[in-house]
């Protein structure tokens, strides 16, 4: 044990300074993706959870580009606030690993224990990552990255959405079908409540209140924020799992993953206008940067759905890695 | 094409999982439990492939060039049960559910404690730029894992009341290398686990490889005279290499079970250097001289409550000295020390 605690410490201070072969080959892939810049690059970043890999996609020829290693069980990434880095949660490996957007070298790779699903609050205070396996919750001040919280959170914590005036997060926790909020300053549980089968996706509308995703039915609750409240279901289809609201602001898109589908809602009114086929477990979803595409992860089946969203038809199907989870596009 | 084979393995898993597995999960409200039953039907699938490949590529070895024929093959079929409830995931997935749980506690306090387990690449920065020889490190770290895993089986009087189960087959085929008692499975993936705290997992990466790695566990069982020679013989694991370890005469009374040899479980070396590495040109029969007759010739269950006995009769002795240990109790020698008849 002790040895193995101080290869820890001794990782910790070498880890940042070695990594110039394994950034050098990312970076290969992604540069030559970002080869007219940053504003007009076309490239689609998937982490394919179950390969310990990264995809890069050509969004224009919709074709694999490259495929890199990046570290065990990536699942989840997203934009820094700056939207200088694209932050990789590496769960198996316990690692943030933080890419440079505008030349695709890794920067950094911070040790996290067991990061999962991330994200920061709007007022850029707080970074939040749960631990899935490990049933727990950690808070991060995002200045330096240092671990200001680490909350025991029974169990599956899984998806993290925000209060508008980021001061609680919201998590659902998969194994006990709760709901959980988080006052983020003092790190303090102010409620934690039933919202259905497997909560999976967290969205805040900017009224304040919740959807959560019920993966283990067919519907998304709307929750109050007050006390956790269930105030209506909306009926998406089996297994709704996540949110991406459009860039307009219009549309709410729900990836239903059992069913196999995208539900298209008012995000004012949450009426269902619309249902598009997304085969092999729809999971995380991204835009194209002008709008007219939508991106999806089939997690069963090792590949991309590209929907155009005016038709909803299904344009194109990309393969990539094992059980492909996060996307983003840019 | 080994592509091809792994784009079609990853669309046949998907089918099978959205098809059969994920609506029974949705009905019975396990949702929560999507990913791991989506793992799961991969490594059925690919166990299905192993067993598949195991039997094309080694069967016919058995038919060219036996070791020994029999005419009565009820034990070789019982290692057939043993084999597919291990390799199409059954006991591993008991054992997922039963240890899950516990190593999930265990690991969440380390970390709550401040300890995160590093995997070799942050031990070994270099190795970030080289995906393949980490894996090849991992197999070689976890294989001389199993290597102390299996001096400790033959060491222990407990351990081996278990582990015989897997020594006292004298039909040894292809089929027997998944002939363990469920507990022995149970220690082998604690002990596994906490090579992966300490270590981190394996990467994830090539299934294939590790398909390879376990067909050369099942050739090391195969009823074949074959041998890798002397050049060969120190890289790899072969059927002749580890007839050796199972020879019976190592298991006969007075039975020292910390003798014997040959304990390496894919890389002969850890046997080289730690001096368990016999050198012979024999094929010696198999099994443990005192365990003969029904209990060996028996049915699945049946072979696993045996299992049980035998490790109720070490522990008792562990006890109270006064009782006989395992290998007394068992052995049935008859008046020239001959084995008893099988």
């Amino acid at each position: 044990m002790a040895l193995s605690v101080g290869a820890v410490v001794f990782s910790a201070r070498t880890f940042r300074s070695r990594c110039r072969v394994a950034a050098a080959r990312l970076a290969a892939a992604l540069v030559l993706a970002l080869a007219c810049g940053p504003a007009l690059a076309k490239t689609a970043v998937i982490l394919n959870s179950d390969d310990d890999s990264l995809s890069v996609i050509d969004t224009e020829t919709y074709k694999e580009t490259s495929r890199v290693h990046i570290g065990r069980q990536p699942h989840h990434l997203m934009p820094t606030p700056d939207k200088q880095h694209l932050i990789l949660a590496m769960s198996g490996s316990n690692e943030l690993v933080f890419l440079d957007l505008s030349t695709g070298m890794i920067k950094q790779r911070l040790i996290a224990s067991d990061p999962y699903q991330i994200g920061f609050s709007p007022d850029g205070k707080w970074f939040v990552a749960t631990s899935l396996r490990l049933d727990r919750i950690d808070i991060y001040d995002p200045s330096d990255y240092r671990l200001v919280h680490r909350l025991p959170a029974p169990t599956m914590p899984s998806h993290i959405g925000f209060s508008p005036d980021g001061s609680t997060t919201y998590i659902t926790l998969q194994g006990t079908n709760n709901l959980v909020a988080i006052e983020l300053e003092p790190g303090k549980v102010l409620w934690t409540v039933p919202v259905g089968r497997q909560p999976a996706g967290v969205f805040v509308r900017p009224s304040g209140t919740i959807l959560v995703g019920i993966m283990g039915a067919d519907y998304i609750a709307e929750v109050e924020p007050r006390d956790g409240s269930v105030i209506r279901r909306i009926h998406t289809g089996r297994g709704a799992h996540n949110f991406l609201l459009s860039l307009d602001g219009k549309t709410l898109y729900v990836s239903n993953r059992v069913a196999g589908t995208i539900s298209a809602l008012d995000a004012d009114t949450l009426a269902v206008n619309g249902t598009m086929i997304a085969p092999g477990g729809p999971d995380d979803m991204a835009l194209t940067p002008e709008g007219h595409e939508l991106w999806v992860t089939g997690r069963w089946r090792a590949s991309v759905n590209v929907i155009e969203r005016t038709s909803g038809s299904l344009k194109a199907r990309i393969p990539v890695g094992r059980s492909p989870h996060g996307i983003f596009l840019y | 094409m080994i592509d091809g084979l792994l784009q079609l393995i990853e669309q046949a898993q998907g089918t099978l999982f959205e098809g059969a597995i994920q609506p029974v999960l949705y009905q019975l409200g396990l949702m929560d439990w999507s990913e791991e039953a989506f793992d799961s039907v991969e490594f059925a699938m690919f166990g299905g492939l192993e067993i598949a490949l195991a039997y094309l590529l080694f069967r016919p070895l058995e038919l060219w060039r036996p070791v020994e024929s029999w005419t009565e093959r009820r034990a070789v079929r019982t290692d057939i049960v043993y084999t597919l409830v291990h390799r199409l995931g059954i006991v591993p997935a008991i054992i997922f559910l039963l240890l899950t749980p516990i190593g999930a506690t265990i690991d969440g306090y380390l970390r709550f404690k401040g300890y995160i387990p590093p995997t070799l690449e942050q031990l070994i920065p270099p190795l970030i730029a080289w995906p393949f020889l980490t894996f090849l490190i991992y197999i070689v770290v976890i294989d001389l894992g199993e290597y102390w895993r299996h001096r400790l089986q033959h060491r222990l009087s407990w351990w081996w009341a278990l582990h015989s189960l897997h020594h006292d087959q004298r039909q040894m085929t292809l089929w027997a290398d998944d002939r363990n008692h469920l507990l022995d499975d149970v220690l082998k993936s604690v002990w596994s686990g906490t090579i992966a705290l300490l270590i981190g997992v394996a990467p994830l990466e090539y299934p294939l490889v590790m398909i390879a790695f376990r067909l050369v566990e099942s050739l090391s069982h195969t009823n074949v005279q074959l041998s890798f020679g002397r050049l060969g013989t120190p890289f790899l694991v072969g059927p002749q290499y580890h007839r050796l370890h199972h020879a019976i005469e190592h298991a006969r009374p007075p039975f020292d079970r910390s003798m014997g040899c040959n304990f390496a479980v894919i890389l002969p070396i850890w046997d080289v250097i730690f001096r368990t590495w016999r050198r012979a040109e024999e094929y010696p029969r198999t099994g443990v001289a005192s365990l003969a007759g029904s209990p060996i010739r028996c049915g699945y269950l049946r072979h696993q409550l045996e299992g049980f006995r035998r490790l109720g009769i070490a522990l008792a002795h562990l006890i109270d000295r006064r009782r006989p240990d395992f290998v007394a109790a068992f052995s049935r020698r008859d008046g020239r020390g001959q084995d008893a008849a099988a």
